[in-house]
């Protein structure tokens, strides 16, 4: 049988849509590039999240094992300079540092297809700002700021999208693969508003570029835990780290401490009034000032705070994680609009894992089933071949073209690809009955009839599905949109392929 | 009759329809618009249910927790649900459980805590009976604020009626006629309401994903009614009775089909994600009611019109 346009059309697409899922991912060797700690010397080399590791110091790095235990044989230490010879995709780069790389890795996905957090785990958090409605370009301000706060706290792998809703709100939505609600609720639902006051007079606020030069970090000389102590059935460890001050903030600090009073206690010697650090309106430390800094213009200023546990190693653990938060929100500061997450949602790996492999199952009893139904009424092979081969193809471009505009595929997507492949199955029945029935008329008549039913079909999901993209927050589109991508791929494609198969049957 | 006159022409569709009256013995002329009342009766028991139903519950569905706010906690592993039962329903009077299985091994994967209580509380309280943390490892939490899942809610209704009137506006283009088109609008309506009941009556809480699938049902039932009226109107090959057999021995096959493609996503594999078992099961009753409401409903309305405007 000679192969028509039709059929190498739908064979160029299948192709295409290889290309773009590319399942032989999975062959390559290395670890991928999830991110670079920005200004770090890893990314000042140009290592780029994207690239893939193919080796270290001329060691083969094949997958994440490798790469952790070449980088904990390297004995990366204080004030020496390591070097690191990092072969990826895009080159060879040459660090030279006391730390390992900056970066975080994980193995290579088996295939460009990409998952909804509901299949592959993880969190997500809709959010919107409290008592007020937001504008989509209110919302993309807030994006980069969360993005730029999320960044700095070390989470990686965050995605963070604008939403809008049938009714015109404005929703944030963050995506985090594998990261606790808690630190999501924490960095987002908090608005980290910092302020250090001297009574009731602020001496400065949170954010670089406002009255914050520099904010010391993962450096053990200026950032620390300081000491633990039992209270209670408790542990209690305090951490301090030091900030640079902007000129003005510290004019600010010598201006209001001159006026201040020496109090002479069993400690020592303090101005009358404490340094207050107020986060979100609550005082989170109060700070003694010691007598030797009054009246002076001082940059350099210590910020401390505690962490408590039931163990020694939790409260340091929460110690430094309390660090890092404060740290963080002093770094980028408060964020326009007091946040209320309304939906969040954590989705264990394990489980996702297990729904994926049903989904699959799934997937291949449909299959079994239409193939046996359709045997069973039409008594030929080649006709019930056709039909599954279609069927099949219109769910694999559909999932190409899901990899290709990166949509993750969640469980509404995946429904929306069985239930698009059912109603594609629906048009070819129409395609056979009209070309083997009504034999006083030409099978191209027939066939015109047939996609006659087959466009107003297409036609009316389409227009069934479309409120989907917007209603509640879009977080059924992906329902909406695999049918369409369904059913288009199928009147574009798949149906005039499958059409001309009959046809040439027929003759 | 004319459907003796065409036999004459020796149409192997006519004989294939002989074949059916002979089977049923049924006479499809005389007794069709008795199988119009049978939909509508079915119709209208549905209507009321629907009305008491709002009359009791004071809304036409049961709203899970992502439309009426709440938690989801998901534990993984054989968890009892026994043992968590009488504690949780002294504190929370909503609680309710599902159980979720593998599909090979039958073991139960995990269970599936639902209550209208904020995440913090009934995670603890679950935490203090199963004696551990629950953390990302063990477990998964979905948590959807009161006035955002009133706004799902009533958006997803708004979008349900956007589609009913976008696909109605299609057929109406597609067919340009007002009978034909209005018993396929009708008959797309019969298929929400009676699916609905259905849902209702078996106590069913709908998700947001189960509201999606009523809008897909919208798009899906439709084929079959495109189907039988492009059949009825548009094409004069045999008679017109042949031509709405023929085309529900092809509209059978494809809903047949259809429903393969959604039952065992509900009967056979129960370890799937709620959404997905939702927009399923909907879809499944759907269709069994549009088998009703197409090839009663439908096809008494056309064949009526067909009648009287002389389409034979």
């Amino acid at each position: 049988m000679k192969i028509g346009i039709r059929v190498w059309i739908l064979i160029i697409v299948l192709a295409l849509s290889l290309l773009s899922i590319q399942p032989w991912k999975s062959l390559e060797n290395g670890v991928l590039i999830k991110s670079v700690e920005t200004n770090s010397s890893a990314f000042n080399q140009g290592l780029r999240q994207g690239q893939i590791i193919s080796s270290i110091d001329g060691k083969r790095v094949s997958g994440l094992e490798d790469f952790s235990e070449i980088i904990s044989q390297k004995n990366y230490s204080e004030n020496s300079s390591v070097k690191t010879i990092i072969l990826t995709n895009q080159g060879e780069f040459i660090l030279f540092s006391d730390k390992p790389p900056e970066i975080t890795v994980s193995d290579i996905p088996n295939s460009n297809i990409r998952t909804g957090l509901d299949l592959s785990g993880g969190s997500r958090a809709l959010v919107k700002a409290q008592d007020k409605e937001l504008s989509s370009s209110e919302v993309n301000d807030l994006i980069n700021i969360v993005e730029n706060r999320l960044d700095v706290y070390g989470i990686s792998d965050v995605r963070i999208s604008s939403v809008l809703d049938l009714e015109g709100n404005n929703f944030m939505l963050v995506e985090i693969a594998g990261t606790t609600p808690e630190d999501l609720r924490n960095l987002i639902a908090q608005q980290g508003k910092f302020e250090a006051k001297i009574g009731n007079e602020t001496v400065f606020v949170g954010g670089i570029n406002r009255d914050i030069t520099s904010v010391c970090r993962a450096d053990q000389t200026c950032a620390y835990i300081e000491q633990c102590s039992q209270s209670g059935e408790s542990e209690i460890c305090k951490f301090r780290f030091e900030i640079t001050l902007s000129a003005a903030a510290a004019q600010k600090h010598a201006d209001i401490t001159k006026n201040l009073e020496v109090n002479i206690t069993s400690q020592g010697k303090y101005l009358s009034l404490p340094l207050d650090l107020y986060l979100d309106d609550i005082l989170v430390d109060t700070l003694l000032i010691s007598e030797s800094l009054k009246g002076s213009v001082t940059t350099q200023v210590v910020v401390s705070g505690s962490g408590v546990g039931e163990t020694r190693e939790l409260a340091v653990k929460i110690a430094e994680k309390e660090m890092n938060k404060l740290q963080t929100i002093l770094i980028t500061g408060s964020l326009p609009y007091k946040l209320e997450i309304v939906k969040l949602d954590t989705i264990s790996p394990s489980l996702g894992g297990s729904f994926t492999k049903n989904i699959t199952l799934l997937g291949l009893i449909v299959f079994l089933i239409i193939s046996i139904i359709l045997f069973i009424k039409y008594r030929k092979i080649k006709i019930t071949l056709s039909v599954i081969l279609t069927m099949f193809s219109e769910a694999f471009i559909t999932i190409g073209i899901a990899a290709l505009i990166h949509w993750n595929l969640d469980a509404p997507s995946i429904a929306g690809i069985i239930a698009g492949m059912g109603t594609g199955v629906n048009d070819q029945i129409v395609i056979l009955d009209e070309s083997v029935s009504n034999l006083q008329i030409s099978l191209k008549e027939r066939i015109k009839r047939a996609l006659f039913i087959i466009i107003g079909a297409f036609f009316t999901i389409v227009a069934a599905m479309l409120p989907l993209f917007w209603a509640g927050a879009g977080m059924l589109r992906g329902f909406a949109l695999t049918t369409i991508i369904g059913v288009t791929v199928g009147i574009l494609v798949t149906r005039p392929a499958f059409a001309e198969v009959v046809r040439k049957m027929g003759e | 009759m004319e459907t003796e006159k065409i036999d004459k022409k020796e149409d192997p569709i006519t004989e294939e329809t002989r074949e059916i009256k002979g089977k049923f013995k049924f006479n499809y002329d005389k007794h069709y618009k008795i199988l119009f009342f049978i939909p509508l009766i079915l119709l209208l028991i549905s209507l009321v249910y629907l009305g008491i139903f709002y009359s009791k519950n004071g809304d036409i569905i049961y709203k899970d927790v992502s439309l009426s706010g709440g938690t989801s906690i998901t534990v993984n592993g054989e968890i009892d649900q026994n043992q968590l039962e009488n504690p949780l329903k002294a504190k929370f009077p909503d609680v309710s459980f599902t159980r979720l299985e593998d599909v090979t091994t039958r073991k139960q994967i995990a269970l599936m805590i639902e209550s209208s209580a904020p995440q913090d509380k009934l995670k603890t309280e679950i935490e203090n009976i199963l004696g551990y943390t629950l953390n990302e490892e063990n477990s998964s939490i979905e948590f959807t604020g009161a006035s955002l899942s009133q706004d799902f809610y009533r958006q997803l209704i708004i979008a349900l009626i956007i589609s009913f009137v976008l696909v109605s506006i299609v057929i109406f283009i597609m067919f340009k006629t007002f009978i034909p088109s209005t018993a396929v609008i009708f008959a797309i309506f019969a298929d929400i309401a009676m699916s609905l009941a259905l849902i209702d009556f078996f106590g069913i809480k709908l998700s947001a994903a189960g509201i999606a699938a009523f809008l897909m049902l919208i798009g899906y039932s439709v084929d079959t009614d495109i189907l039988l009226t492009s059949r009825a109107l548009k094409s004069r090959e045999g008679s017109l009775n042949t031509r709405i057999f023929r085309a529900f021995k092809t509209g059978s096959l494809m809903t047949l089909t259809a429903l393969a493609a959604v039952i065992p996503a509900f009967f056979l594999i129960t370890g799937l994600p709620d959404s997905f078992r939702q927009i399923f099961l909907i879809l499944a009753l759907g269709l069994f009611a549009d088998l009703i409401n197409t090839w009663l409903t439908n096809a008494s309305i056309i064949k009526w019109y067909c009648e009287k405007k002389g389409i034979k």
